[in-house]
């Protein structure tokens, strides 16, 4: 698939909740050619600082449109920038990247998909196409467990249910849905018994992609893991985002993954989790980076 | 001064000679910026590039550096990758035959831990066909003296340069880091060993922390900082060395645009090579030729050659020649 630099021009600039933004982007080239799990990486503005581009995976395509939209939160200067930017205004992306997530041949077995905060950002996309893949009636094999720190991280509730599909929320305060981790949620919703899904598709933090790769693992079931990380590029240059690689035949040797070229999806069995340091998680950058 | 022509009608000559090597632009990509070249070929026609420098190759593959690896500072980047690269016989069996039929010089990048490894590759690469030079990468730690980075030391850095020299016929360029306190010296050690050309920077040694989690933000702790920030350092590098060598100097270091590689050009670098920018505009190497071209048709200037090297650096007060003096006398 085609890797291209494209103009695009801001169509819409959202607030949702909080500090998460919606951006709609006329980009004909990259929409046409996307996939959902796939991402851009955007240029904020032109000059030096911010230098480098941001990645952001694709939370809406609309081939016929010509756009697509991504979800972000601001947490420092360069998605502050980002929220500044007006419509009809340009911005340099290249796309699409990655490889993206692949939908199960059998349309009717049961799907969870678990969003840690602006990890629902892929999801969207990838709910919407399993949805309209399977038809409404489908929908009812699909579950989503969604949580976040806090009720305001949440997006609301209308941009989430597709037609049929089952939410169920979860915040680490209690402030709205169930009150601790998503992970936790899951594993008691799993243990009563009454949902057991055929595959699994997980992004979020790192502790939370960690928790799900092992339940799948230990559980014998399939799992996608949207992986974020830092990058200079996107384009298997830099290798600035490379992740510690299972090596079952050779469990001693090392080996990295990138996350730009053998993702950002990955399988649970893929990446070696223990080996990953605590440093990975990204730091809180506010407003000071 | 003649009259400025205006700008010429046909189109100025870009080609350059670097000692015994030959480039048809002065503009290629840096080592480690610009993956084996294939990673480009979506975005650019790689055949318009001077040359293309590969990610760095050592004898045996190397996985890397664990991450994060990479930080975003101001105006800048800071790397810990590890040199993560396929190995030499890879690089020949799978990387080079794309870059072969390009009809581009192919610049292999090279690195050891000790002197005989940088040996043992060069003799390797040196009957590959395809293959119009090798660059040193002499900011490697040496694991036969404590660490100890070659680059660092005029003695180690000509054994590594004789070392490579003895092993290949190829156009030996010599790449430094700027991680010292006398870039000439190291220089003058490279050229005196055999080097035919050197090249200058390589990145600049940095750190970056986190106040809210108390940890540096790269698992290395330490790595090298690039990109524009690092300009004036290089520009400055780049004009000791000129002064200090008689061979050809390509200029390194923060170059993003054709204005930047122009200021290169200018105070004696007779090639650029075009690192961090790569990542964020990937068609910065072709537009940077084109803006060279531009720039020198505008100026009305017959070919780059000319423009090389060219730097006024004669008396900074033109109208108060004494006061010139006076500071000249107080200055040395």
């Amino acid at each position: 698939m085609a890797k291209m630099i494209e103009e695009a021009r801001i169509i819409n600039q959202q607030r949702i909740s909080g500090q998460i933004f919606r951006l709609r982007l006329h980009s004909p080239g990259i929409a046409g050619a996307a996939r959902c799990g796939q991402f851009v990486m955007i240029r904020i503005r032109e000059g030096t600082d911010p230098l480098l581009r941001r990645p952001f995976s694709f939370s809406r395509i609309y081939p016929e449109d010509g756009d697509f939209e991504i979800l972000y939160r601001v947490i420092g200067r360069g998605t502050w920038l980002m929220s500044q930017l007006e419509p009809g205004s340009t911005s340099s992306l290249i796309g699409p990247l990655g490889n993206g997530f692949e939908l199960p041949i059998d349309r009717t077995v049961p799907l969870a998909f678990i969003a840690g905060g602006m990890g629902i950002a892929p999801l969207l996309e990838l709910i919407a196409e399993v949805i309209s893949d399977r038809g409404a009636k489908g929908a009812e094999k699909l579950r989503l467990f969604y949580g976040a720190r806090t009720a305001s991280e949440l997006l609301p509730e209308d941009f989430l249910t597709g037609p049929g599909i089952r939410v169920h929320f979860a915040t680490d305060d209690g402030s709205s849905g169930y009150k601790g981790h998503i992970t936790q949620m899951f594993e008691e919703f799993m243990a009563e018994g009454d949902f057991r899904p055929f595959e699994l598709y997980s992004c979020g933090p790192l502790a939370m992609q960690y928790h799900m790769a092992s339940w799948a693992l230990s559980n014998d079931t399939l799992a996608q893991l949207s992986m974020e990380s830092l990058m200079a590029c996107g384009i298997g240059a830099c290798l600035g985002c490379a992740l510690p690689a299972a090596t079952p035949d050779d469990p001693e040797s090392e080996r990295f993954v990138h996350v730009c070229e053998d993702g950002p999806i990955f399988s649970a069995g893929s990446i070696k989790w223990n080996k990953i340091l605590v440093q990975q998680m990204p730091p809180p950058t506010w407003l000071f980076s | 001064m003649e009259q400025n022509p205006g700008p010429a009608d046909a189109s100025p000559d870009l080609a350059v000679q670097l000692g015994p090597l030959r480039l048809k632009n002065p503009v290629m990509s840096a080592s480690g910026t610009f993956g084996y070249g294939e990673e480009y070929s979506e975005f650019i026609d790689l055949g318009r590039l001077g040359a293309i420098v590969v990610k760095g190759i050592s004898l045996k593959p190397r996985a890397g550096n664990p991450p994060p690896r990479l930080v975003e500072t101001s105006a800048g980047m800071i790397n810990a990758i590890g040199l993560e690269n396929v190995g030499s016989e890879r690089f020949l069996a799978v990387k080079l035959p794309f870059l072969r039929d390009l009809g581009v010089p192919v610049i292999v990048n090279i690195f050891g831990n000790t002197i005989e490894e940088y040996g043992e590759l060069s003799a390797r690469l040196d009957g590959a066909p395809g293959i119009a030079a090798l660059e040193i990468n002499v900011s490697c730690p040496n694991v036969k003296k404590g660490g100890m980075v070659f680059g660092t030391d005029p003695a180690m850095t000509s054994r590594v340069v004789e070392a490579v020299r003895g092993a290949t016929t190829l156009p030996v360029i010599t790449k430094l880091t700027p991680n010292v306190t006398s870039i000439s010296e190291i220089a003058k050690a490279a050229h005196g060993a055999g080097s035919d050309i050197i090249s200058c920077i390589n990145t600049v040694a940095a750190m970056s922390v986190d106040i809210f989690s108390r940890r540096p933000r790269l698992a290395n702790v330490l790595g090298g900082l690039s990109g524009p920030a690092v300009k004036p350092i290089a520009l400055r590098c780049v004009y000791e060395v000129t002064r200090a060598v008689e061979c050809p100097v390509i200029g390194i270091g923060g170059i993003t645009n054709s204005t930047d590689a122009l200021e290169f050009l200018l105070i004696g670098a007779g090639a650029v090579q075009v690192g961090t920018a790569n990542f964020i505009n990937p068609a910065a190497t072709v537009e940077i030729i084109e803006g060279i071209e531009r720039f020198l048709k505008v100026e009305g200037i017959a070919g780059i050659k000319s423009y090389i090297g060219s730097l006024d650096t004669s008396c900074l007060f033109p109208f108060a020649e004494d006061l010139c003096t006076t500071i000249a006398s107080e200055i040395s």
